[in-house]
């Protein structure tokens, strides 16, 4: 690593959690709490149609039935207050716009949130070949690159947008794979999305372009609970990335996403995502988000393919199983992970993949690394269903601890129920090796720079599978994480 | 129970070629790619065939299919076996019935004695050739002989299966295999693959002390060295699914010299004549 | 007197009921030193509940299922007629041991043959002992298993009544193995609470060797705890067989704890049962400590195997072992749920855990979950699970050399349940379910 790269990273670790500011703009926000009226007032500010209100309806209906009996997921490895869903506003858009028709409505604040994100949305400023929506708080703010797209018949639009310019084929979607009953967060979030991404690949399309949703909390005391749906036709190909930041707060903020996802027969969606919301403080724990997220895809079709690829290093406490139901024959899941917890983070995140087509395979590719005081475990199912045959397995499940105070877990599941299926899971937990630091030293490194190197060499099969053009953004956050955390 | 070729006859039977292939096309198990397309070849006891090839010209598909490898697939021809079809045996029935292959690959088996192993082997091929089963100390007698005539160290029958043997010590453990099986065809699959010099003459040494009238060999080489060692009646080259031509022990040293594309070039000649 | 379980009220509160109706009498008659911690047990068991399947650790077996019965429980110290011809068939050939026999969880001592044994060395029914030698017993009893949160313990704790007890001193090497044979006898169906205490003292070695059989057809349900304890230096292999037919069922609660420089390994066979579940806790308190957890399931008809281990690393620079093989034919199940926990100061730990499994048939199941919680930094953990069928390619080379498709793939799996068999110390142990093992994968191809 050259003299002005190591300084470069220094300056940055320097920064701590570099995402930490708010932007100062006028807001509507709804009052905090949770009812009927509250769902209503966001379907009723996003000028949703009614079939879309009375879903919202039943799923809270759904959610509240379950608070009251009392329920809360207490299973992961997560230590953690649960939140005051009362206490929490469920709509916060910025300067009283629910939703901007072109760039130039959008203020110059909130363009230039984005910029000093690095996310430009003036088209002429973008990352070539990346098509960008932009979601603060509860809104999209803008999508990059939309008329392009649509030449290819490509639809790629906020959540919101879709739910009135193409109804039917959100309402066909809408919740099949993650149904609101399906887990409480799933409720919460189907009740009071807010707004979130919607693709759709026609038939024979591959993408031309990676589409990349950034989404950002800016205001206090909210949530943010997008929805993103993708959906894949036969022989269609799409790579989608996810960002996201947060400011420092002193309290916790609640993020309950849902993410389906829809292959068709033939179909590839690839779902990368570079998670990096506020840890909380990292001395005394104090605020970070909690980010507790329901992703699953669905291998509809013969020969389809979906791929989960993250980098999580964000969040005070994480919950995400990103997951595959590979439904068609032939049809492949994968999940690549890179979890890094330091500070008081926790993080509890995996996959499941159940096998229900013949001749299925799927790939999981977990690597844990923990510091300081963080607690960090891969938690994952591989189903293999009685008629699932010739179903294949490969998991890996590596962790790597940096320091004496924190904690590596790995909780796999194995459910085996047809005997053609070939399942293997390997893991290994284990510190950073000393003679793979003295040989480091002895060719001039130093302790931080041979840490960078040996965790990079750890995570590199992961971060290989992002896209490219995010491939350098995660090698830069992932170094910055590092810094300081030389036990 | 299955069909068995010489029910009543005594081991071995005569008079006609021990192995004749015929016309055979072979493809892979749901795929659409034919491998050999149309190989004749016809072995008799007290001989030795070479069939010699480049990599990808289907010898080993060959060997498989003469053993009954279940993932290829017969598309046409026929392979007969003194005289009667082949295809239609399981694997075992065609070991019983004398056919040896000695793999490129030997497979470890992990947990399984080889003593276990022979032990099985040996009787199942003894009583389907109505011979009586051997005894403890008449099996150990014949692992200990066995294993003199092909150099083989016979701690190493103390072992698994294949598991932890260097590359040398299981490719003679492949011949001491078939010094303890007594097969009539013995096929020996890129055998010499893989080995130094010095493994090289102990693993010829060992076929050449097995070679008798009453044994064909198919020996399958990617280079003409093996064939110094153990020298060929016929010499057979394999180019494309095909035998493209049939010679002496002379063709292997002519093809030494002149490459593969000698082959190639004078067939796809003769193709155009 | 035997007391029958009143199937028409909860489960739970029959097991209340029958020890209400019989504390103060039956379960008077065994010693202080095992009774004293019967009545804080009960309340436990109460408090807690029998283990249902919301909770984890019964996610995949169903107690309730085999439990919901009116079994008897046989509280008084009469035991059917039991004969040495009766037993002859579960002997182990060339085992030269000292002999402990229990029949429906009492020692039977008519049919044991002790034999001469080292100097201090106790080889009796836990009941004696308690009587006999109240300091060892109170020292080590309920010492190592924790009723607290596992009802099951809990139960066994408060009917306790009898078991088998071995004592090895300090220094004493015990050259016999112990042999204890366990056979269920009569015509009830019976619920049977055994409770075993093993303790070696430091630099002492010892092997104990137990069998699980039957006599009846009746239904069994049998409740076990075991209690093991190694002092330092000291080396304890202990062997499980369990192969009590297809009416009887058991929760087997067994914990080891061992001190610095001391090994305990475990063994367990299970090669029949109705609904069988094993907890295994080993914990080395101690430096340089090895722990080894051997098992291997050999599942058939309906019979339903749950093997829950735990190896708690409370200490630093240990190590430990741990392989279950599953060969799983017909409809059978097995589960196995393996955690290595290593604690914040346990540094140097180097653990190592595999649980590979062959499912035969459409209609068996496997569910593994090895777990790792690891807190401190400087350890070598590594797990793995496997899943599959019998290698192809290896069918096809035994079958290259004449061996039947049928004869190979016994061979496949006796070698995949050979690496478990290898870890036996014992050679006529090892011989003997290496046979047993091999007649039955012939059985099932045949």
């Amino acid at each position: 690593m050259s003299q002005s790269e190591t300084e470069y990273l220094q300056g940055k670790a320097d920064e701590e959690y570099k995402h930490g500011w708010t932007t100062d703009i006028k807001t509507e926000k709804a009052p905090k709490g949770l009812s009927e009226d509250i769902v209503r007032y966001i379907s009723n500010r996003k000028d949703e149609p009614e079939w879309l209100l009375e879903w919202r309806l039943k799923a809270f209906r759904h959610f509240k039935q379950r608070i009251e009996s009392g329920e809360y997921p207490g299973w992961a490895h997560l230590d953690y207050e649960e939140p005051d869903f009362q206490d929490i506003s469920y709509f916060s858009a910025p300067d009283q716009k629910a939703q901007y028709d072109s760039l130039d409505e959008v203020p110059d604040e909130i363009l230039e949130t984005f910029e000093r994100l690095g996310i430009p949305l003036e088209e002429q400023k973008a990352l070539t070949g990346v098509a960008v929506d932009a979601v603060m708080d509860s809104v999209s703010v803008a999508t990059t690159f939309k008329e392009k797209l649509e030449e290819e018949g490509v639809l790629f639009m906020s959540f919101g947008e879709a739910a009135k310019e193409h109804p039917d084929i959100v309402r066909k979607h809408l919740g099949t794979v993650i149904p609101y009953t399906d887990n409480l967060y799933a409720a919460l979030n189907s009740a009071v999305f807010s707004d979130g991404s919607f693709v759709y690949v026609p038939e024979g399309v591959d993408c031309p372009m990676e589409l990349s949703t950034y989404f950002r909390i800016n205001e206090q005391g909210t949530g943010q609970f997008e929805r993103t749906l993708i959906v894949a036709e036969p022989d269609s190909y799409v790579s989608y990335l996810e960002g996201c930041t947060a400011p420092m707060r002193k309290e916790n903020q609640l993020h309950a996403a849902v993410v389906e996802l829809i292959a068709h027969e033939d179909a590839e969606i690839k779902y990368s995502t570079i998670q990096n919301w506020y840890p909380g403080d990292p001395d005394t724990g104090e605020g970070g988000v909690y980010n507790l997220v329901t992703k699953r895809g669905l291998c509809k079709g013969d020969n389809s393919k979906i791929s989960w690829t993250q980098l999580e290093t964000g969040s005070a406490v994480t919950q995400k199983y990103p997951s595959v139901i590979l439904a068609g024959d032939d049809s492949v899941g994968e999940f690549y992970s890179v979890a890094f917890t330091k500070g008081h983070q926790q993080a509890d995140t995996g996959t499941k993949m159940q096998h229900l087509g013949k001749n299925t395979k799927s790939t999981i590719i977990s690597k844990g690394i923990s510091a300081d005081l963080a607690d960090n475990s891969y938690r994952g199912l591989v189903k293999v269903s009685k008629n699932a045959d010739n179903a294949r397995n490969f998991s890996q499940c590596d962790s790597m601890l940096l320091g004496d105070q924190c904690g590596a877990h790995t909780y796999p599941y194995i459910e085996i129920g047809n005997p053609s299926a070939q399942v293997e899971h390997e893991a290994t937990t284990s510190k950073v090796g000393e003679d793979q630091m003295f040989y480091c030293h002895s060719r001039g490194l130093g302790e931080e720079e041979a840490l960078k190197l040996i965790v990079n060499g750890f995570c590199k099969e992961i971060l290989a599978e992002l896209p490219m053009e995010f491939a350098v953004e995660a090698k830069e956050l992932l170094a910055i994480e590092l810094e300081g955390s030389v036990g | 129970m299955h069909a068995r070729i010489h029910p009543t006859t005594p081991y071995p039977p005569t008079n006609m070629a021990l192995l004749e292939v015929k016309n055979l096309h072979v493809g892979v198990e749901d795929e659409d790619i034919e491998i050999l397309k149309g190989v004749d070849l016809t072995v008799d006891t007290d001989e030795v065939h070479a069939i010699m090839g480049p990599n990808g010209s289907g010898k080993s598909t060959l060997a498989a299919v003469i053993a009954g490898r279940e993932e290829y697939e017969v598309l046409d021809g026929e392979i007969l076996y003194d005289g009667e079809d082949l295809l239609e045996l399981e694997p075992e029935e065609r070991a019983e019935e004398g056919i040896f292959l000695a793999f490129q690959y030997p497979v470890e088996l992990p947990g399984v004695s080889m003593t276990n192993f022979l032990k099985e082997a040996v009787n199942s091929v003894r009583e389907a050739r109505g011979q009586d089963e051997l005894s403890a100390a008449e099996f150990l007698q014949m692992v200990r002989e066995r294993a003199e005539l092909v150099d083989l160290n016979a701690d190493l029958t103390k072992r698994s299966v294949n598991e932890g043997f260097s590359g040398g010590e299981k490719k003679r453990n492949e011949i001491f295999q078939l010094a303890m099986l007594e097969p009539r065809l013995a096929i020996l699959d890129e055998t010499d693959s893989g080995l130094d010099i010095d493994a090289l003459q102990q693993v010829s040494d060992g076929v050449n002390k097995l070679r008798s009238e009453d044994r064909g060999f198919l020996v399958i080489t990617h280079y003409q060295r093996l064939l110094d060692y153990i020298v060929p009646d016929y010499v057979h080259v394999m180019v494309d699914g095909r035998i493209a031509r049939s010679g002496g022990k002379d063709l292997a040293i002519e093809l030494e010299e002149k490459g593969y594309d000698w082959i190639r070039s004078s067939e796809g000649a003769t193709a155009a004549a | 007197m035997p007391t029958t379980l009143d199937t028409d009220v909860r489960p739970e509160d029959r097991f209340v009921s029958a020890f209400k109706v019989n504390h103060g009498q039956t379960l008077n008659g065994t010693s202080a030193s095992i009774a004293q911690q019967r009545e804080h047990a009960i309340e436990r068991f109460a408090q807690l509940g029998l283990p249902t399947k919301e909770q984890e650790a019964y996610k995949y077996t169903n107690l309730a299922t085999v439990i919901d019965r009116p079994y008897t429980l046989p509280l008084s110290p009469e035991m059917p007629a039991v004969t040495e011809e009766d037993i002859a068939p579960f002997e182990i050939d060339d085992l030269n041991a000292h002999r402990l026999v229990l029949v429906n969880g009492r020692v039977h001592e008519g049919l044991s043959d002790i034999g001469d044994l080292p100097s201090g060395v106790i080889i009796s029914s836990l009941d004696r002992a308690g009587q006999e030698h109240p300091d060892v017993v109170e020292e080590h009893y309920g010492a190592y298993v924790d009723f607290e949160d596992d009802a099951m313990a809990a139960l066994n704790t408060a009917f306790v009544q009898d078991g088998a007890f071995v004592y090895v001193p300090s220094g004493t090497l015990l050259e016999k193995p112990v042999f204890v044979l366990h056979v269920h006898a009569g015509e009830e169906d019976l619920l049977i609470q055994p409770r075993h205490l093993f303790v070696v003292e430091d630099g002492a070695v010892a092997q104990i060797i137990e069998k699980q059989h039957s006599l009846t057809d009746a239904r069994t349900f049998t409740n076990t705890v075991t209690e093991m304890y190694a002092g330092r230096d000291a080396n304890l292999q202990h062997s499980i067989t369990q192969h009590q037919g297809d009416h009887a069922s058991q929760v087997m609660t067994t914990a080891g704890y061992h001190r610095d420089n001391s090994t305990l390994t475990s063994n367990l066979f299970s090669l029949s049962g109705e609904v069988v579940r094993n907890n295994q806790t080993l914990t080395p308190d101690g430096e340089h400590c090895e722990s080894n957890l051997y098992g291997l399931v050999l599942g058939k008809g309906d019979m339903h195997v749950d093997n829950h281990t735990l190896v708690d690393h409370v200490h630093a620079d240990c190590a430990s072992n741990e392989l279950y093989k599953h060969i799983l034919n017909d409809r059978s199940t097995a589960v196995f749920n393996g955690k290595v926990f290593v604690h914040r100061d346990s540094q140097r730990i180097d653990a190592y855990q595999q649980n590979d499994s062959m499912v035969l048939t459409n209609e068996a199941n496997i569910y593994t979950k090895p777990e790792l919680e690891i807190y401190a930094d400087d350890v070598l953990c590594s797990h793995g699970a496997t899943s599959g069928q019998i290698d192809r390619e290896g069918l096809f080379y035994l079958r290259t050399r004449g061996l039947t498709e049928n004869r190979a793939r016994i061979l496949m799996l006796q070698a995949f349940a050979q690496e478990v068999l290898d870890e036996i110390r014992n050679d006529a142990v090892k011989a003997h379910i290496t046979g047993v093992v091999r007649d039955r994968l012939a059985r099932s191809f045949t």
